[in-house]
């Protein structure tokens, strides 16, 4: 098993940003019937999601979120040594968007930058990497941005994805302090093998886009999509999800030798109700410890873990230390667990787009 | 395995369709109830009960419940 544990790097502050625009489920055009958007309400958990306009990116959202914290942080663009771009709709295929917030953001040109293109174990995956390139203390302030438009590369008309994926973007700040003697721990997984349970298949170099790849296709009733459109297969999805976290999140607990009860808050990646309280459940966790954000956010993928944070915990993460656990799981398929503790940090209030 | 407790779980999963239609010859996908969140609720349930996991090509290969029950079966072994 493999595990990873990084120190002396602690979370300073979060922010996130969400579109202004709401999307409610109920009135969505995409369901046969009333009851069946009230049943699949029922069952996501998921009322409403924000939306972003045409011609707003992922990055759009990820610099209002970073100019807010920046200033919350009392941070100058200036003294950022580092920051992660984690997103699978990234402005360009080339370059990579990292290095474009570098100028927008008017960060240093001696900064690293990087894009991880990770969907829903995005945030997890990313501060592992971050706070790894940290903890040396050479970079002392590093970036973490999780930032989606989910809503742009899924079809409107696949009821399927279109009741569950929001848009959002979140930026975590990570800072050195060789004082700091709260270990993040990690353990990761992938199954490769499973790749086709989330995908895009036209678009990349392995299928080009082509005229076909551009035309909609009805693939069963209710779900109609282009070749270009990201395909979730539901029933994969949800085998692999009450499967794999749960088993994650053991092993984490094993390999760390942690106590659950000294844990405040597990934070799920918001895939939906149905899937997070099972894997509530199977951890024995009560419904306060596990907080959500789904309802009026929808799946944010890669955000959802920071969008949970300073939707539903900033007083909290104001205040005194919490002992946290986080999971993230899809796309990949790939999922991380990782045990962190953070307070007293700067958390700003919800920006809108 | 016992088939009939099988299809007390799977008939458990639907809230309007009567436990009196469904045996190990009914084909599910043709009761009027039948739709992809309980296909959702039918693995959460073999997850929970059988300790299988099924995947999406399992549910659809499968016809009847009887089907779905063997299917259960040989990946328990």
């Amino acid at each position: 098993m493999a595990t990873l544990s990084t120190t002396r790097v602690k979370i300073a502050g979060l922010a996130a940003c969400v579109p202004r625009r709401i999307e409610e489920n109920i009135d969505l055009p995409i369901f046969a019937s009333r009851e069946e958007a009230e049943k699949t309400i029922a069952s996501t958990g998921i009322e409403r999601r924000r939306v972003c306009n045409d011609g707003v990116t992922a990055s759009d959202l990820a610099e209002k979120a970073v100019v807010r914290l920046l200033a919350d942080l009392g941070w100058s663009a200036e003294s950022v040594d580092c920051l992660f771009f984690v997103s699978m709709t990234r402005d360009y295929l080339a370059p990579q968007t990292a290095c474009i917030l570098q100028g927008r953001l008017g960060l240093r040109e001696d900064c690293f930058v990087m894009d991880l293109p990770l969907g829903c174990s995005g945030w997890v995956y990313g501060m592992s990497v971050a706070t790894s390139m940290m903890q040396t203390g050479q970079f002392r302030k590093g970036l973490l941005i999780c930032a989606e438009t989910n809503t742009k590369n899924r079809s409107p008309k696949d009821r399927s994805v279109r009741p569950l994926f929001g848009d959002a973007a979140t930026v975590t700040a990570l800072e050195y302090d060789a004082a700091w003697d709260k270990p993040m721990n990690f353990v990761f997984g992938v199954d490769g093998k499973g790749w086709e349970a989330v995908h895009m298949k036209f678009g990349g170099m392995r299928h080009p886009t082509t005229v076909e790849a551009l035309q909609e296709v009805e693939v069963e009733p209710g779900i109609v999509r282009k070749g270009t459109d990201m395909v979730v297969n539901g029933m994969d999805v949800f085998s692999f999800a009450i499967r794999r976290p749960p088993a994650s999140l053991k092993e984490l607990i094993s390999a760390c030798s942690i106590d659950l009860e000294s844990v405040d808050y597990l934070l799920l990646h918001q895939a939906n109700k149905f899937i997070d309280e099972k894997i509530r459940r199977s951890l024995k966790l009560p419904p306060e410890k596990v907080p959500y954000c789904i309802r009026d956010f929808g799946n944010v993928t890669n955000a959802s873990i920071g969008l949970v944070m300073v939707v539903q915990l900033a007083e909290r993460l104001r205040g005194g230390m919490c002992h946290c656990l986080a999971c993230g799981f899809g796309v990949g398929l790939a999922w991380a667990s990782m045990e962190f503790t953070a307070g007293h940090l700067v958390c700003s209030e919800l920006v809108e787009y | 395995m016992d088939i009939n407790t099988f299809i007390d779980n799977f008939a458990g999963q639907f809230d309007d369709t009567d436990r009196s239609v469904f045996t190990a010859e009914t084909k599910f996908r043709e009761i009027d109830e039948w739709s992809s969140l309980i296909a959702l609720s039918i693995i959460a349930m073999v997850d929970e009960e059988y300790d299988v996991t099924l995947k999406g090509e399992d549910v659809k290969g499968a016809e009847t419940i009887q089907d779905l029950f063997n299917t259960v079966q040989s990946k328990k072994q």
